[in-house]
């Protein structure tokens, strides 16, 4: 369990904001072929919380049934994936890359590697580098961000 | 749907709902993932994974993506439908960057060559292949797994869908 107090988190446009008032559990990643897709990458990475301690607190995602048994939240201005949850659970998961500080979990088990690529393992050894390493000064001085803060 | 026989080398990809298809004909560009706080907040995720696409390889054969302008000089396109991420494109650049996740097969492209945007790289990332692993039948039962598969467009073209 994670302590945590006054979490939030949201899309990249900002359109949907959210809140979460007590603990996250199950910080995880899942490569799973629906997780694959529905989040465009390969994997996604989800911690989950109470629904209970879920709090909309600007708009309200969309949501896709991707099976019969789970509905997918995202935003429909900006697409973000957003949430995840089995209909019959009292627990909902949201995307760790919406939280405003996604520094505040650290995942623990991987699910779903059926479908695991195999270029998985090896991303972390690819030569790395910095955004102003690859965007010319000139070209950064243009980049104004129109995403959302990452708070309130 | 676009009906246009599949070349040699063609690729077919797109969003979690089906509502968006897309075909690449040719070569893809390079591959590799991005950690920048926008693309993070974009894909819900780490950051992105994403494949260089020439435009003009580029054909939307079912249904158009949404767009979010996410800062002055970027594009992202996503589907309004379900939400999967799909591109990003910078203004004048003459590629789309294509989410890998959303091809069909998303092995099929080369070698993933780097990482990007690293000065917001998460602490956890580099971790993340040592972690206990469990395939999905491990946990869910037979009757579950059917019912878990069932909504998600297959990862070839269709005639119709849903």
């Amino acid at each position: 369990m994670t302590e945590t107090k006054s979490i939030t988190g949201g899309c990249q446009c900002g359109a949907v904001r959210y809140a979460i008032d007590g603990d996250l559990h199950n910080p995880h990643i899942c490569h799973c072929r629906m997780c694959q897709k529905a989040f465009g990458n390969y994997f996604a990475a989800l911690v989950g919380t109470l629904r209970e301690n879920l709090h909309w607190t600007k708009g309200h995602p969309a949501f896709f049934r991707s099976s019969e048994i789970v509905q997918r939240g995202f935003c429909k201005d900006c697409g973000t994936p957003l949430t995840f949850a089995y209909d019959h659970s009292k627990h909902i998961a949201v995307s760790i890359g919406s939280l405003d500080d996604p520094s505040i979990v650290t995942p623990e088990q991987q699910y779903g590697i059926e479908s695991r690529l195999p270029a998985f393992a090896h991303l972390h050894e690819l030569k790395g580098s910095r955004t102003e390493d690859d965007i010319p000064a000139e070209m950064m001085a243009k980049l104004k961000s129109r995403q959302h803060p990452d708070r309130d | 749907m676009v009906k246009i026989p599949l070349r040699a080398e063609s690729r077919t990809g797109g969003c979690q709902c089906g509502a968006i298809r897309y075909r690449i004909d040719g070569p893809l560009g390079r591959a590799g993932i991005c950690h920048c706080r926008m693309c993070q907040k974009a894909f819900g995720s780490f950051g992105a994974a994403l494949v260089s696409v020439p435009a003009t390889a580029l054909t939307w054969a079912r249904g158009t993506p949404g767009t979010f302008r996410s800062s002055s000089i970027v594009s992202r396109g996503f589907c309004a439908a379900c939400g999967t991420p799909l591109f990003m494109q910078e203004d004048g650049d003459p590629d789309y960057e294509i989410a890998i996740g959303t091809l069909d097969d998303p092995n099929a492209i080369g070698a993933m060559t780097e990482q990007s945007g690293c000065e917001s790289k998460v602490a956890w990332f580099d971790g993340l292949s040592s972690l206990p692993s469990q395939a999905t039948a491990d946990y869910r039962s037979p009757e579950d797994l059917e019912r878990l598969k069932s909504l998600q467009h297959p990862d070839h073209d269709t005639d119709h869908w849903p």
